[in-house]
């Protein structure tokens, strides 16, 4: 699409499924409606909004599109239909996403036909370079397979603490998986990227903690796979997810991509702590996302060692001070000027340098964030539960978890690189979800993130009692994505193609 | 009482791929075939109403009223409007309003000369929502068909008459359009053969249920009942003529099985003509898809809701040349209809004027129904702009 402002209007109702209810009729509308078309203007000022993001749908009809319009053909094949909210009352075109399979085999539409479907936040369709990204949830996936259903309901916060922590979080990780050797990689289906990756985790976080979005005042998102050079992808997040309060149709809140390697969310995390608990903020939570698509080049080109081992993946964490599962208790972070990996403006893949690669960079900035953390703190090994360091292959964690002096009880339930690959910004944070997932009140996880240029950040975690609670509205955990009966594994080409994307 | 408006000619070119000709060839061709016919000149005309769709894009052409007023040499009034009924519909307004006393009505496409984007423009033209999501110019076709069968209750052994009945269709608007010297496919196809196309797309409808795109044009002259009788012995009337609209975006309409906008604008049309359905003899339907015929058929009022599929099979099992509805011959489609005829989107309405015009004058050649009867009383064109957004519907009929 050419034009900005159509684009602009599109999105605004696409990508968050907006409509309106007749207070009067109950007639509800995909559309931002007024009045009733029913009841005309008596139902002015009584048309309530509807969010159907967060619900699910059922596929009346469906019909299957092998001659895609021009924009579409980049999806290849795809199962296309109608969908139908609330018994029936709004019904919204939608196209099927996250297949593959399906489409080789026998088509029988009627056994697709009335199955419950869940939005996905997607690329719309392919445009030229230079456009606009368009995206748009009218794509959908059936809600008894990889993406389950799960409903957001605010909870009024309980108890405040003394420390602000995490008070939810959410990791996304795609259906599509490459096997190669023992690692196992997410690949992003053709319709997403570190966009739709961070959306997708920023909303589960919100199912996760239960906080009103309205109340996060700021948000981060680090990724290094950004599709844009110039505009952030924080901005598509805060709209979507309605972060902060709107205003007529501007969200209250701050948005701001980072960029520092593989450590751009992880170094937030005590901007965020901090924000919310500065009491002339006026910020009660704030969002932390790492997100990447991320980028190797072909494994037969220079810089195609990384091919190995990238994945795909989101994480998100939302600080605040109340109903927190996990105190921060302290952090320390370290940076030096070393060029061990980079990608210059306009390249499409990133380079080693190959050096610097290992001990210099990785080796030496972890060890001193770790270390310096623990000597801070008065920790030893031993009171530490769990230990999560940033994770490019196997060997680098391993190697450093040891040498620190951790066990394997202590470090491997962190690690998810042979499950996911590496999900550059959203590695670390990845390994502390996966903890999360798992973890018991009082115990004490230790993250170190390490990013390329470079530097780490220690953060240390104390959990609460709370985390049992809430965990009930975590479905997508690391555990249920690793092991998903629903996994669609791709071969090399086609991981490939997918990974380049529309 | 209003002047009744008449049709005392009409014009046409083959439909089909018109590679060399420009634009202005075409209509210049549909234009001066309806002007020697009627026996008129060009400053005769008091103003013209044209149509198209997509003439600024796919040919990059500016106002088309300007080539027009280049074509014809006038400057008189000219209004452009997309479909062919919409812009006959504002001529028999003006007419009838005593406002003019001969006006020409035009209508052409040339889609071919944009076919590799031509189905993108179709379908941000009727249904953008849809667009956004994935669909294509045939998905919302199959869709329709997969909620008449789900709310008609059509299984098992009746889906497989379904399916066949649909083939039927195209098969018989194949056979129409042999007779048919203007029509884009004038050649025979086989049941066997819209199945297979249907097995190959893995659909539930395939190429040879579907219309296809088209360059053509088509004209013709209207004017005041007075008018009429002097330059024609038999003028053709237009006794009544209605359109009506629908949403933009299929899937919200509360019934996907039908064209609330064809059944609305018939029922009106009627009304208007002071006729009764019973009367009507030859119809000519807007067959996009076969499906479209099929519902048609039900929204016109021709069939009841859900049985038009079963008319239609028990028809054409031995194809006599018309569909058998309660005893009744209904001639459907006799050009050949979108499907063999062609589909120039600004011209087919003025395709299907033409057919039923001639049919009605006893002038359709080797396509005449009724020709011992002297030609039929009345007919009906049903067109729609869009996916169902707006139908039109025109009553036809002699003195």
């Amino acid at each position: 699409m050419s034009s900005e402002p159509i684009e602009r209007r599109v999105s605004y109702l696409g990508d968050r499924l907006m409509g309106r209810r007749c207070g009067i009729c109950g007639k509800e509308y995909f559309e931002i409606k007024d009045y009733c078309g029913t009841c005309g203007r008596k139902s002015y000022g009584k048309m309530a909004d509807i969010d159907l993001f967060y619900d699910k749908g059922t596929l009346e009809y469906c019909t299957l599109v092998n001659e895609p319009t021009n924009k579409f053909t980049k999806l290849g094949n795809f199962i296309y239909g109608i969908v139908s909210f609330h018994n029936g009352k709004i019904r919204v075109p939608g196209r099927l996403t996250d297949q593959m399979a399906l489409l080789d085999k026998e088509l029988d539409f009627s056994s697709l036909e009335d199955r419950e479907v869940v939005p996905r936040f997607r690329r719309r369709y392919s445009v030229e370079t230079c456009d606009v990204v368009p995206t748009i949830s009218l794509a959908f996936t059936f809600a008894d397979e990889y993406y389950p259903f799960q409903r957001y309901e605010t909870v009024k916060p309980g108890k405040e603490y003394d420390n602000p922590g995490i008070v939810g979080y959410g990791a996304y990780t795609s259906r599509f998986r490459i096997k190669e050797e023992h690692i196992e990689r997410s690949v992003p289906f053709i319709d997403e990227d570190s966009i739709t990756a961070a959306v997708e985790a920023g909303k589960m976080a919100l199912i996760h903690a239960a906080v009103d979005s309205s109340l996060v005042g700021k948000v981060y998102v680090g990724s290094e796979s950004n599709p844009y050079a110039v505009k952030p992808i924080a901005s598509k997040v805060a709209q979507v997810l309605k972060l902060g309060e709107e205003d007529e149709d501007v969200q209250g809140v701050d948005a701001v991509d980072t960029e520092f390697a593989c450590k751009a969310a992880t170094s937030m995390f005590k901007d965020a702590a901090s924000l919310v608990s500065y009491p002339k903020s006026n910020i009660e939570y704030a969002m932390v996302i790492g997100a990447d698509n991320s980028q190797a080049a072909p494994r037969d080109c220079a810089g195609g060692e990384l091919d190995l081992f990238v994945g795909y993946g989101g994480c998100a964490f939302i600080f605040g001070k109340k109903d927190v599962i996990a105190e921060i208790e302290g952090w320390y972070s370290c940076t030096s000027d070393t060029p061990d990996f980079w990608r210059r403006d306009g390249e499409p893949y990133p380079m080693h340098g190959g050096r610097f690669t290992g001990d210099p960079a990785y080796f030496k900035h972890v060890r001193k964030a770790a270390n310096k953390l623990m000597e801070r703190l008065n920790l030893q090994v031993s009171d530490v539960n769990y230990f999560v360091a940033h994770q490019p292959n196997v060997q680098f964690p391993m190697r450093i978890a040891k040498e620190l002096g951790f066990k394997e009880e202590q470090y491997l339930p962190s690690l998810q690189v042979a499950k996911f690959g590496n999900t550059y910004s959203g590695s670390s944070p990845i390994g502390l979800a996966a903890v999360l997932d798992i973890a018991k009140p009082e115990e004490r996880i230790l993250i170190v993130s390490y990013g390329s240029g470079a530097g780490s950040d220690a953060y240390s975690f104390v959990v609460t009692s709370q985390i049992l609670e809430k965990r009930k509205r975590q479905k997508l955990t690391l555990k249920y994505q690793a092991e998903n009966p629903f996994l669609e594994y791709v071969d090399y080409t086609t991981y490939r193609r997918l990974k380049n994307g529309m | 009482m209003h002047t009744r408006p008449a049709i005392v000619s009409v014009g046409r070119t083959k439909f089909g791929e018109h590679y060399e000709k420009e634009p202005e060839k075409l209509i210049e061709e549909a234009w001066l075939k309806a002007s020697v016919e009627a026996g008129i000149e060009r400053k005769d005309l008091e103003a013209c109403y044209l149509s198209d769709y997509f003439l600024p894009i796919t040919n990059k052409l500016g106002l088309e009223e300007g080539f027009l007023s280049e074509l014809t040499e006038l400057h008189v009034p000219m209004e452009v409007t997309r479909s062919f009924s919409s812009a006959l519909s504002s001529a028999c307004n003006a007419i009838q309003a005593g406002r003019y006393s001969m006006v020409l009505v035009g209508g052409i496409e040339k889609m071919t000369d944009r076919w590799d984007k031509i189905r993108d423009d179709l379908m941000l033209l009727e249904d953008p929502w849809s667009y956004y999501a994935g669909c294509t110019p045939e998905a919302n076709h199959e869709l329709m068909l997969r909620a008449y069968m789900k709310k008609h209750g059509i299984k098992g052994e009746d889906v497989e008459k379904l399916n066949a009945a649909l083939a039927y269709v195209s098969v018989k608007n194949h056979l129409h359009a042999m007779k048919n010297e203007y029509a884009q496919y004038q050649r025979k196809i086989t049941v066997e053969q819209v199945l297979k196309a249907r097995r190959e797309a893995r659909r539930p409808l395939g190429l040879y249920d579907y219309a296809p795109i088209s360059d053509g044009a088509a004209s013709l002259i209207l004017t005041s009942e007075e008018c009429a009788k002097k330059l024609s012995d038999k003028p053709v009337f237009i006794r009544g003529f209605s359109s009506a609209t629908d949403y933009l975006t299929f899937p919200a309409r509360d019934d996907v099985t039908h064209f609330l906008a064809s059944e609305i604008a018939m029922k009106n049309a009627l009304k208007t003509a002071g006729v009764d359905r019973s009367e009507i003899d030859v119809v000519e339907l807007y067959d996009q898809s076969t499906v479209m015929e099929m519902v048609s058929l039900e929204d016109l009022g021709f069939c009841e809701k859900g049985k038009a599929w079963r008319t239609i099979h028990d028809s054409c099992q031995d194809y006599k040349g018309y569909y058998e509805i309660d005893g009744r011959e209904l001639f459907v489609n006799m050009n050949g209809g979108l499907k063999a005829d062609g589909n120039p989107l600004g011209a087919t309405g003025g395709a299907q004027i033409f057919e039923v015009f001639k049919q009605l004058r006893g002038e359709a050649c080797e396509r005449q129904v009724k020709s011992e009867e002297g030609a039929p009383k009345y007919g009906c064109v049903l067109e729609m702009e869009g996916f169902g957004t707006k139908g039109y519907v025109y009553i036809l009929g002699g003195d």
